[in-house]
């Protein structure tokens, strides 16, 4: 899953910009959405187009490139959790570079699907007199759920969102020089740009040298990807209006409310359980400590690549604070489970440093299928909720006891109606129950 | 009676309607750099004439003026008070509504400003400081920013109005950003200074502002020299695109009332406001010795520090403030012109409507503001049945009238579509409504701020005001307002603008 970024500046001394600095902090935001793969590209006063694509992460891309980083005023950036995943580069007959996070639906791979996207947007730029309006037709006609970001060699910057909206896009500005786009308003708070909304569902805008213009969103409010608010998006980030820790509180709270435990100790496994398992404490009345410190770098255990290096990962990441547990029964909330090596690792570490029973509460559903749209959650073979139930997952695991939110909680927590938000990982194929 | 008017913006075009509903139905006559349509019209159907000629130009307008043989001249925009116009009328005999040269300098010179408000320890000030070129303000920037660290989130302006150089917020709260946001800073320096040189009578070229944050307001006054009367607040949106984002315009669109103040500035901050601007005429009257007649404002915010505070002077009404206001006010307009020239304002009665809210939307043809080049000369079409039908009201703007009938855009803001309702979203619904009825027939794009009045921007807004609002107001309460204060290691607490203010007050005054 990618995140992106996209800077554009405007008026007197613009020259004076450097979109590659700006690009670094937003792309260094958004690594929680995967830091396998990073690319730029800047535009200036020459009107070419320049870029930069190399293995993650981003502090270390641009380090390592200190000297190469491109030059320009203007410009857009990838992070991506897939391996050789750059923007896509169009040269004609409209040259342009691409940035897309999420699926269209122009073929099965997800590559393939962005180049074919970006050659027709390159088309039709160079034969449409109202690109904008040529944009918005395309994004209402090509299907899938995708947001993305496209720089032009002429300095146009076109941003947009697919009706379905399932990928979040949002915008921001600061004084009367810069404004950007970013896949989370977390970006837009580190390059110091004040958000000023989300890019609305259908929606296209389009910074140019004359204007900043945007056509009609589309008339639905869409289909935003639930998982975001359970995982995926920064804890300080606003996503389509909704603030993500206030989300996280409140799965937390339903969470309490529909499947309470006998414990005496409210653990959240770090970092995005931590403030669902606050949300638990708060409406059970039981207390919340912290249980784990993390060694080494905040890798997201999920989008790590390998069974083997995920095994390691975990256990050398999370050291229990044993005095937290020692002689307790304890609630330990997780955001998700995939394969259940993390869950499983982590209840026995409890179990061996002294916790008596174990309650799993796990903040969203139990995930069953594969996402459409990119995320990478993995088959539905791969996925241990589709073939283990609670009880065979709690005896999996040795839990005492293990509960899903059900897709219901999960959305009355979340707040937004039904028909406005994606839940296909959680649904389709079934859960075993 | 005759009235004659210099300016061909929006601005002069709603003064125009207003005195063609004067009860003295005057004879209307007009000086403007442009043919204006709607004022052209009014003109005609006002037994009077717009002519086009040099607006800044005193022997063009003194001798129009004569020729007309008009009672009351009416300057609308800044440059023409500038260059002079009122003194040269004066000096004739005919009586002028407009700041005269010096008393311009409020707006023409935004060091003076500062420097008045200080001298005098006006309320409403921001810090600043004035610098002769580029590298004097980059040094002193360099040395002093951890003594001063007010100098990290700064404004930079041209210490005088000049040739179109605009105003540059710098925020520069993040280190990681710190060295490009200080490259910027400096090369806008050296670009000031390149354009300021040709001023060899003014020694400080820069100015450098502390910036603040919170929601700006304008309070427009008329002023006889004695009494400064207050009008309805105004909000302009300077930003040319939605959500205050994209480069800096003249005004994008207003929005006031349906009361004295803005649905998110109290009352309280409205008099507090006016007590500043009276400070101001007052100060300036003093320094210059000259009486100040005509309109004046302040462009206000209210800001953390200080409560109310100018960001800036006008020395005129606003555009497109000045067609909230005039749409609100109920009194004749020719009469408070003649109260203004005959120095008996404390005896009239100001009335405004406490009924409707009204929002301006300016529209603007593409390229306006960064390429007014590719904004100018496209024909424009207005159908103006439908404008009426949906009860808005159309002012020209910077568009020019051809001798076959059609108008044309002059590169800046084209027109402004005006309505009124009992709250602000519904009419500001009404103008989004109505804006199809004007088009470029070359098929050039126009632009336009949906944003304006809606209940999200205003909801923005009030989210703005009560942040900064419970800021000042603790202030306020710990006798803390208008005191910057910072801790030092090794130094203690300094406070900058204490040092300001015994730097221009002399160290014996300020005790």
């Amino acid at each position: 899953m990618p995140g992106l970024v996209g800077f554009y500046t405007f008026g007197e001394g613009r020259e004076n910009w450097d979109a590659s600095h700006f690009i670094r902090y937003g792309l260094g935001a958004l690594q929680g959405r995967g830091q396998e793969s990073i690319s730029l590209a800047t535009v200036g006063p020459g009107n070419t187009l320049h870029t930069l694509a190399g293995k993650g992460g981003v502090e270390d891309f641009f380090e390592k490139n200190k000297t190469s980083i491109p030059k320009g005023f203007i410009g857009i950036g990838q992070t991506s959790s897939y391996i050789d995943d750059y923007l896509v580069h169009v040269k004609t007959p409209y040259e342009l570079v691409l940035a897309l996070d999420g699926k269209t639906d122009l073929h099965e791979n997800r590559r393939e699907a962005s180049k074919l996207f970006a050659r027709q947007l390159s088309q039709l730029l160079h034969s449409e007199n109202e690109p904008l309006k040529a944009t918005s037709m395309l994004v209402n006609k090509i299907g899938g759920g995708y947001s993305f970001v496209a720089l032009t060699h002429k300095r146009a910057l076109i941003s947009g969102r697919n009706p379905l909206g399932v990928k979040p896009l949002e915008t921001g500005s600061v004084g009367f020089d810069i404004a950007a786009v970013a896949s989370e308003t977390c970006a837009l708070d580190v390059m110091g740009i004040d958000h000023t909304g989300p890019v609305e569902t259908g929606e296209v805008i389009m910074f140019t040298p004359e204007d900043i213009r945007g056509n009609a969103p589309a008339a639905d409010a869409g289909n935003f990807c639930s998982y975001e608010y359970v995982y995926l998006a920064r804890l300080d980030s606003t996503v389509n209006t909704l603030p993500v820790a206030k989300a996280r509180n409140s799965i937390g709270r339903e969470l309490a409310k529909a499947h309470p435990a006998k414990a005496n100790v409210v653990i959240g496994v770090p970092e995005t359980a931590l403030p669902i398992a606050n949300g638990y404490s708060q409406e059970s009345g039981l207390p919340q400590e912290p249980g784990f410190v993390r060694t080494g770098e905040n890798i997201r255990a999920a989008l790590e690549p390998t069974q083997k290096e995920r095994l390691v990962g975990v256990q050398l990441k999370l050291n229990p604070i044993k005095s937290a547990i020692e002689n307790k029964d304890v609630v330990l909330v997780d955001d998700s489970v995939v394969r259940g090596n993390t869950l499983r690792n982590t209840v026995l570490n409890l179990k061996r440093n002294g916790a008596h029973q174990v309650h799993v509460r796990i903040g969203s559903p139990a995930l069953v299928s594969p996402c459409p749209y990119g995320v990478e959650i993995p088959d539905a073979d791969e996925l241990i909720s589709s073939s283990l139930d609670e009880k065979e997952l709690a005896n999996h695991v040795a839990a005492d006891s293990v509960s899903f939110m059900t897709v219901e909680e999960l959305q009355r927590a979340i707040g937004l109606p039904r028909q406005n938000l994606c839940m296909r990982c959680f649904e389709n194929g079934g859960a075993k129950r | 009676m005759r009235i004659m008017g210099v300016g061909g913006g929006a601005r002069e075009h709603a003064l125009a309607w207003k005195m063609s509903l004067s009860d003295h139905k005057p004879e209307i006559f007009w000086i403007a750099e442009n043919r204006n349509p709607g004022i052209h019209k009014i003109c005609k159907d006002n037994q009077g004439e717009l002519r086009t000629g040099r607006t800044t130009d005193p022997k063009t307008i003194v001798r129009s003026s004569r020729g007309w043989g008009v009672d009351i001249v009416v300057v609308g925009p800044e440059e023409p008070g500038f260059n002079g116009i009122p003194d040269a009328l004066e000096k004739e005999g005919i009586h002028c509504v407009g700041a005269s040269q010096e008393l311009s300098i409020i707006e023409r010179s935004k060091a003076d400003l500062r420097r008045l408000q200080w001298e005098n320890n006006l309320p409403g000030k921001l810090l600043f400081r004035t610098f002769k070129n580029a590298r004097e303000a980059s040094d002193y920037i360099r040395k002093n920013i951890g003594t001063q660290p007010w100098l990290q989130n700064i404004v930079i302006k041209p210490a005088r109005q000049s040739g179109g150089k605009g105003v540059k917020l710098i925020e520069d709260r993040l280190a990681h950003l710190h060295e490009n946001k200080g490259r910027f800073k400096e090369a806008y320096f050296d670009s000031l200074q390149a354009s300021m040189a040709a001023y060899s009578d003014i020694e400080d070229k820069i100015l450098v502002e502390e910036k603040a944050w919170g929601p700006e307001y304008s309070l427009q006054c008329f002023t006889d020299g004695k009494t400064v009367l207050g009008t309805p607040l105004v909000q302009d949106n300077k930003s040319a695109h939605e959500f205050d984002s994209g480069p800096e315009t003249g005004g994008m669109g207003s929005i006031s009332g349906p009361d004295l103040a803005l649905p998110f500035i109290t009352r309280d901050e409205y008099d507090k406001s006016l007590k500043i601007v009276e400070g101001i005429v007052e100060a300036i009257q003093k320094k210059t010795g000259k009486s100040y007649h005509g309109m004046v404002g302040g462009q206000m915010m209210l800001t953390e520090n200080e409560g109310p505070t100018i960001i800036e002077m006008y020395s005129r009404l606003g555009d497109p403030e000045a067609l909230n206001m005039l749409a609100m006010l109920k009194t004749d307009i020719v009469d408070v012109f003649q109260a203004i020239v005959e120095r008996r304002l404390s005896k009239l009665k100001l009335e405004f409507t406490n009924e409707d809210a009204v929002v301006v939307k300016v529209v603007a043809p593409n390229g306006y503001p960064e390429k007014k080049e590719n904004a100018k000369g496209h024909p424009v079409q207005v159908f103006e049945t439908n404008i009426k039908r949906n009860g808005c009201y159309l002012f020209w703007g910077n568009a020019d009238l051809q001798d076959n009938g059609e108008a044309v855009t002059g590169g800046s803001r084209l027109l402004a579509l005006m309505a009124t309702d009992h709250t602000l979203p519904p009419a500001s619904a009404l103008i989004e409504k109505t804006m199809s009825s004007i088009q470029l027939t070359d098929g050039w794009g126009l632009y336009h701020r949906s944003d304006i009045g809606s209940e999200q921007l205003l909801a923005k807004r009030w989210d703005s005001a009560e942040r900064v609002r419970r800021l000042y107001q603790y202030r306020e309460e710990h006798g803390t307002l208008g005191r910057r204060m910072e801790w030092i290691p090794k130094v203690g607490t300094i406070d900058p603008s204490q040092l300001l203010l015994k730097e221009m007050q002399g160290p014996e005054k300020a005790g």
